[in-house]
Formats: C-alpha cells, structure tokens, sequence
C-alpha cells in the first residue's frame, strides 16, 4: 500500500462529507432519508441503520417542529427550491431535543420533477442560548419601564393629591400596577395620637386590619419606628422577625411581605427622616425583589412621603381655616336668636352632627338650672356627672383622650370671669378627637359662653317685664254679676324679643258702672311695661271722678305731661250703665270696638274718635258717643296685633275680623277671644294680641252652637252656668240641667258625629217661672240602638236628672228635657 | 296635662288621689290613665271628690272600672263625696255602689284601717 501524502487542504471528499462540520442529509421528495452524514449521527446518536430508508426527515423533528415543516418548510422548498436557516428542535435518538437551524436545497431531474432534497443541519445550541438570554434581558428591561411608568404615574398622581386620604389612596395602589404585588394596604402615623392608623387597603380582608399604638409590637409599627425597607421573603423569616404577620400571611397564601416606610426629610442623613406611613403589600409565593426593583420601592416610600408631608400642611391649613370660619359662622347664627334657650339649642345645633355626636349645655345660673343635650347615645350619666362637677368646680376644661370610659369632653363656660355652665360633648367618629382640638373647643366653648351669658341678661330683663306685665294684667276682673261677664286674652308675640306695651283692664266705677279698657303703650320692654301700669292706674282714678270717657282721656292727656312714656299711647274705653244698659265710648287713637248685638250683622264703633294720648298734632278735642245696647250684646277691644297683618291691607284685618266674630255670635264666651286669635293671627304672629270682649245683660234664651269636640263641652257648661245663675236657678236644679246637658252634648259628640269631626250641635235653653227647658239637636246619623253601656249609662242620667225627656229621631236627634224648678230656686 | 284635676299624696298608709274641677268626657281618660298608673302598687286607695265640680258619665264610667280593678286585686278602696253637690248626685243617680262611699276623709280612712 502506498502511503499517499496529502497535503492539509487535499481533503477527502468523503471524510468531508461524513465529518464535515455540519450535518448532512440527502432525502426523497417524500422526507425518507436516503443518505446521511457522521456528523449528523454522532449528534443526534442514531445509527446509520437506523435513519436511511426508515425514516422521513419530519420524523425527527418535535411535533411543534413537525407542523412548522408542514406549513413552512415543505411549501417553501417546493416553491423556492430552497430553504435557508429554519430553526428546527430535532428529537435525539435518547429524546433529549437538539435545537438546529436547517438549510435546504431540491434538485430536480430534465423532466423538472423533484428528484432528491439536500438538507444541511447546523448544531444551533449555543445560538439558541443567546436568543433566550436575550429575550430575558429584553423582558426585564420591559418591566423595569413599565415600573417606571407605573411610577411616573403615581408621582403625577400624588402631586394632585391635596389630602392624606388622597395620597395614601393613590399609593396603595402602586404596588400591583408596579411589582404585581397581590394586595396592598396603607397606615398612615398619627403623631398627635401616638397611634398608627389604616387607612387605605385593596384587600381589607388579608392582614391584620387594625389601628395600633405607635409602641405596638406589630410589624407595621416596627418599620414605622426604625423608618427602613423591610422584605420579609418567606413564612421563616417572618416566624423570626416579624411573628404577627404568620398568621394572616398563611391565610391569604402570601409568601413574601414588603413594609416599606413612607418617609420625608433630607435622604441623605439617617437622623433627619421622618416616617408618615407604613406601605404594606405582599405577594403570592415566594418574590424575589430585584435590586431594581428595590430601588425603586425606596422610590415610592420617599415620593409618597413627601406626598404626605404636604398634604399633612395643607390638611392644617384647611382645618385651621374650617375651624375659623366655623366659629365665625357659630357666633353669627347665635346672634340670630335672641332667647337663651333657642341660643342653646341653635349651638347644639351648629355642633352635632357636624362636630360631635352627642353634646349638652348645662347652666347653672338663674332660677331653674338649664339641661339641654342633643344627639345619641347619652353617655354614662355617673361619670359625666362627676366629670362635670369638676369642670364646674375648677372652671378647667378636661378633653377626653385615649382610652376614656367616658369618652367626652368637658368645657366650662365662662363669661365675666364666672362659671356660667359646661359644654360636655363627644367628638363625632370622623372628626379626631378631642385632645388634638383643644385649642378649638376651648375657643368654641369661650365664644358660646359670652353669647350664653348675653342671652342669659337679655333674658332676665324679659322675664321681669314680663312678671310685670303679667302682675299687671292679671288683677281681679270683676265677676259674678249677672247683668255682665267679661272675657279677657292676651297672647305675647311668638318672636317675642321684648314685651310689648298692649294692656286691658275692667272694674267697677261703682255698683251698677262698669268700665272697660283696652290700651297700647309706645315702645318695648320694662319701660313699656311701667307706663302701662302707670297708665292703668291713671285710668282707674280718673274713672272715679264720674265724668265719663271724655273728661277722662283729657286727664290722660294732662296725665302724660308728667309722665312722658305715655305720650302717643292708645286707648278705646267705654263705660256700661248696667241699670239702663247704656254705653258711653271714647277712642283716642285706638282701633273701634266691634259690637255685636243679639239681632243683626256685627258692628265697628267708629264715633268718638280723637288723636292718642297727649298727641301735639293729631285732633285731642276729646269727645264720647253714648248709646243704649239690647241685653245679649257683646262688645269687642283690641288691640292692633290682631287684624294688623304685613301681608294685608288694615280694611281687609276689619273685614275678616267683623265675619269670624259674626260667626262665632252663638259660641260660648268662655274661649271666643282665644278662638278668634287662633283663627286671626295662629300662633305664629309678630306682634301681641290683646282682647276685651264683654256680654252684656241676662238673655232670655239662651243659644248655643259648638262643634262636636269633647273639649268645647265644659266651655258650653260655663255659659250656660252662668246663665242658669243668672236667672236664679237653685245649686241642685243647676246640676241636674248642666248633667243632663252635658250627657246629651257628649252622646251627640260620640254617636250623631262619630264620623264626622266638623258636626254642629245647637244648644238652646229657656227658662220659665216652673221649669227649665233644654234643647239639644244634632244632624248626625246614629248607629244602631243604644245597647253601649256607658252612652247607656248617660242618657240613665239624662232621665234621672230630669222630669221629661223627648228624643226626636227624625232629622239628626233632637233631645228636649224639661226640669221643674225646685224650692231652692230664687 | 292633667295636673290641674288630679293630684297625689298619701294619707295615714293610703294613696291618696284628689280630684277638683269639673271631670268630663274631655278629660277623664286621661285622668284615668294618670290614676292607674300611680295606685296599681298602693295597698289602699282614698279618692278624694270633694272638690269635684261637675262629674259625667265618664267620669262615673271611670270611677268604676278604676273601684273595680282596684277590688279584684283586693286593694282597698274608698270615694270620699261630700254630703251633696254635683259628684254627690251623678254618683247616686247611677246607683253607684254605696258601701264604697264616704263622705269624709277621716272616716273612709278608718273604714279602711278597720
């Protein structure tokens, strides 16, 4: 054999082919390899045997790869005729994947019908390698974008953030979008309270959701007091460090917990940081934090502590404003209300809800001690009681503040350097509480104290003008004289800041005059109430002289020379012969009476009409009107808060007043003044009402109407008493009649009008020389036969009290029952 | 409300509750409710009418159902009326039970004791 000597680059193609640097393959156009390489079998580890018209080419590859052949490889090479650098994973004879890029070409015979595929199979391992890493690298890159986006975000959003409440919102959020944290919670650090507060949470229902002291053990407080990162990465570590978190971390499956410290100050120096909030978020197995990702949760915790930090100012200031203008508005609405008790009520008003949730004014001062509270729960009454005596006692105030069982604060109110009272309240939920307001409190309570005490002095003069006035009205009216009765009302204005100067009064002149009056002084107050009683007096002696009501008003007029308050007062004044029933009248400057005789539509006095006391300009030729009025007449004075109206015309007061007097005509005098105030001025009014309204002589019959009210029944009885007096009927007699009429009114009221509130029921009742006759009717419906054992009972007295009894069903019920008279009658 | 017809003390061991004024169809029921609510724990009970001016059927009617509760719990019980006058006359008009009036205070409280 000779050696044949080669040079380096003389290869044999052979060797070449079966060692070549790349795998070869040779197949059909159908895929079934015909040839292949060492190279190829070496990698792959098949045998020659094994692949060479056995298997097709696509056999090889993973069923990933074999679709990639079917859509891709094979229609391109039949296309191209050639195919460069398709990434194939063949499968290796031990099942282990061999990454590959692959190229082919198809050669063809004359005919150009396919005829063999050479395929070239490069080992792409490594290449494989460096695409991944360098997806990874691309894919890291993405997220830390993306965390920085999500960052950008976040500081764009706390900078709008102009509360706490806003900034802790807009962090929590944070750690999802950025680290894709499964859930976050926010405490913010409450310095004034040493407490450390949660205030924010996506997932309230991880973690434990609860305030703490600032000193508390927990994590939270931990990381907040040393004011750094904290990872806690598994349930070991936190077993060691942090043993509070176990528990809630294995029941929401969080595996790695971050507390991140929200802090302010200079970043460079350790010693000036402050902590404002604990960030918590937490993630679902095991998270291992990058260092860039730690960066940028450090990021977070500063930009969301500054977040804070201004918030916190601009919380101050605004509090600091909201308080300022509540005050100013508190002290304006009490100047509003004049009277002490609506000045309280309006500050208890302007307190709870919107500052405290239960609050109460107690005073001590004046005549009955004031206790006014608002709101609820009321706290323990022992404790706040001992808490109040001490206030009241040290006229120092004691805030509530942690853990205080009763949980109020006590403020004395002070004025002119003594203790008026205290001002107890419990702060509301949302507000903070107490010790962090003091500063407020103790200006509310000092403002509320002046207004208070204000009110209180105000009140005071009232109330002796008002005893006064009252002293004043309320002398004897001269009664039990069956030729007159007089019924006598006065109503304070509703508003009523002052007393006001209205007055009437009734007396005998001598045994058969009578003189009534109706008066209005100018002005307000004590000294209105003074010149009225002066006035009242005057009138009275002047009325002894006996020269009737136009001598009388001259003297008043000379009377106000000296007594210069009672200059421009009014006055309407009669006098009654009570033998002839004449009536003599003077008006100086005062609305006319209204009469109403027993016959006829009512009718205003309008002779005798002069200028009010002690005018300068006004007509003071003083003169009287007399004429003779039929027994039954009554005669009405006023004064002006009766018909006087803003939102009407004075013609238009008479006209109403004149028709609701008319038809009252038949009512019972007891309750008629009342009735028409009701009916005129409601309850409501601004000014004071007063009203004279005297009946004059002994009606022969007497006629009633009332409506179907149980209460109008002892009013009716009043009338008719009198009446029955009147006429002289005997003690026993007057029961039995009042009894019976009683029972028939009240049967009417229960049976005729059941169902009808606004029913009439028409008294009428005459006397004779031998008998009493009442006559009872009603046009009601009555139901079934009186088988009801207390009506049954009634109308048992009806009977037995008197001698006849009729019943007339026909129309309504009319009752008529007659009474002999007895042998005590006069 | 009621203050102006109904007041209450006590006399000797009895509660004592004094009527005055006139007692009708407008204000007995609530009379009654003031009445039962403070003699449901008394031992024995004096109603005092002297001062009754007038006196209904409803009140008669509350009178009873009042005298009537009060015997079936075996408490005690006396109406004090004067010898005449409108109480007087409405009670015995209604043939109201005689052995429970008196026509003082003293006597009805030994009537009581007794």
């Amino acid at each position: 054999m000779t050696q044949e000597l080669r040079l380096p680059w003389d290869e044999d193609p052979d060797d070449l082919y079966e060692h070549a640097p790349c795998g070869y393959l040779t197949t059909l156009p159908d895929g079934t390899i015909v040839r292949v390489n060492q190279t190829f079998l070496t990698w792959t580890g098949y045998t020659r045997g094994e692949l060479v018209g056995h298997r097709r080419f696509r056999d090889l590859l993973s069923s990933g790869g074999q679709i990639y052949h079917e859509t891709h490889y094979a229609p391109l090479l039949r296309m191209q005729d050639e195919v460069h650098e398709l990434a194939f994973d063949v499968v290796c004879a031990d099942g282990r994947q061999l990454p590959t890029l692959v190229n082919s070409t198809l050669g063809r015979d004359e005919a150009k019908q396919p005829r063999a595929i050479r395929t070239m199979i490069f080992n792409a391992t490594e290449r494989r390698q460096y695409e991944k890493e360098l997806l990874l690298a691309r894919n890291i890159a993405e997220a830390s974008e993306r965390r920085v986006r999500v960052l950008q975000q976040i500081v764009a959003d706390l900078s709008a953030a102009p509360t706490e409440a806003e900034v802790a919102e807009a962090v929590v959020r944070a750690p999802e979008a950025a680290f894709g944290a499964a859930s976050s919670s926010i405490y913010l650090v409450d310095v004034e309270r040493d407490q450390i507060v949660a205030v924010a949470s996506t997932d309230p229902t991880t973690g434990n959701w609860d305030d703490m002291p600032r000193s508390s053990p927990r994590a939270v407080a931990r990381v907040a007091e040393r004011g750094d990162l904290h990872v806690v990465a598994s349930i070991t570590e936190a077993k060691e460090h942090f043993p509070d978190l176990v528990d809630s971390m294995r029941r929401s499956g969080r595996n790695t917990v971050v507390l991140l410290p929200l802090t302010t100050g200079p970043t460079d120096e350790q010693a000036g940081i402050v902590t404002l909030g604990v960030l918590a978020f937490s993630f679902k197995g095991e998270h291992k934090l990058s260092d860039g990702e730690l960066r940028v949760v450090r990021l977070l915790g500063q930009q969301a502590g500054q977040a804070l930090d201004r918030a916190r100012l601009y919380d101050d200031v605004r509090r600091r404003e909201e308080r300022s203008q509540f005050l100013a508005e508190t002290t304006g609405a009490l100047d509003e209300v004049y009277r002490l008790q609506p000045r309280i009520r309006r500050l208890l008003d302007r307190l709870v809800p919107e500052v405290a949730d239960w609050a109460e004014v107690r005073l001590q001062v004046g005549a009955v001690p004031i206790e006014e509270p608002k709101g609820s729960p009321a706290p323990d009454a022992e404790l706040l009681q001992k808490r109040l005596g001490k206030v009241a006692a040290s006229g120092e105030a004691i805030f509530s503040g942690e853990d205080d069982a009763l949980d109020c604060s006590v403020l004395p109110l002070t004025a002119r350097g003594l203790v008026l009272g205290t001002l107890a309240l419990r702060m509301a939920p949302d507000r903070r509480d107490a010790a962090a307001e003091r500063a407020f409190l103790s200006d509310l309570a000092d403002r509320a104290a002046l207004a208070l005490e204000n009110a209180r002095l105000y009140e005071q003069e009232r109330q002796i003008a008002r005893t006064l006035q009252r002293s004043l009205l309320a002398g004897e009216l001269p009664s039990g004289d069956n030729r007159f009765a007089v019924e006598t009302f006065y109503q304070a204005a509703a508003q009523d800041l002052e007393v006001g100067g209205d007055w009437y009064d009734a007396f005998l002149i001598n045994p058969d005059k009578l003189a009534v009056v109706v008066g209005d002084v100018v002005g307000r107050g004590i000294d209105a109430a003074t010149t009225m009683g002066q006035l009242r007096s005057a009138v009275r002696a002047l009325a002894t002289n006996g020269d009737g009501p136009a001598r009388l008003i001259e003297g008043l007029d000379r009377f106000c020379e000296r007594v210069e308050p009672a200059r421009m007062a009014t006055v309407a004044y009669a006098e009654i012969d009570l033998v002839t029933g004449e009536i003599a009248y003077c008006c100086a400057g005062h609305l006319p009476p209204l009469l109403q005789e027993p016959a006829g539509s009512p009718e205003f006095l309008m002779h005798a009409r002069s200028a009010p006391i002690g005018s300068r300009a006004g007509n003071t030729s003083r003169t009287e009107h007399r004429r003779r009025l039929p027994a039954g007449s009554r005669m009405l004075l006023y004064t002006d808060g009766l018909i006087e109206r803003r939102s009407r015309s004075i013609d238009k007061g008479f006209e109403i007043l004149a028709r609701e007097y008319a038809r009252r005509r038949d009512a019972p005098l007891q309750g008629l003044a009342a009735g028409l105030a009701d009916t005129l001025v409601g309850k409501d009014h601004a000014d004071d009402v007063c009203m004279l309204c005297l009946t004059l002589g002994t009606e022969e019959r007497i006629e009633r109407t009332i409506g179907a009210d149980r209460m109008q029944i002892a009013l009716l009885r009043a009338d008719l008493r009198a009446w029955l007096v009147a006429h002289g009927v005997g003690p026993e007699g007057r029961d039995a009649v009042l009894l019976a009429c009683s029972e028939a009114v009240a049967n009417a009221i229960e049976h005729g009008y059941r169902d009808d509130p606004f029913g009439m029921i028409d008294v009428v009742a005459t006397v004779t020389e031998d008998a009493v006759e009442v006559r009872v009717t009603d046009r009601g419906t009555w139901r079934g036969p009186l088988s009801d054992v207390s009506r049954g009972r009634g109308l048992q007295l009806i009977r037995e009290s008197m001698d006849q009894v009729l019943f007339d069903r026909s129309d309504g019920t009319t009752v008529t029952m007659r009474r002999r008279r007895g042998e005590d009658d006069e | 409300m009621t203050d102006q017809w109904v007041k209450f003390s006590t006399f000797g061991d009895a509660e004592l509750v004094s009527l005055t004024g006139e007692i009708d169809l407008a204000n007995a029921p609530d009379i009654g409710k003031e009445i039962v609510k403070r003699v449901q724990s008394a031992g024995k009970v004096l109603i005092d009418l002297t001062t009754v001016s007038f006196l209904d059927s409803a009140g008669v009617r509350l009178l009873d159902a009042l005298v009537g509760d009060l015997s079936d719990h075996g408490t005690p019980t006396r109406l004090v009326v004067g010898e005449r006058g409108a109480a007087r006359m409405t009670l015995q008009l209604c043939a109201f039970r005689e052995d429970v009036l008196a026509t003082d205070l003293d006597r009805a409280a030994a009537d009581l004791s007794g």
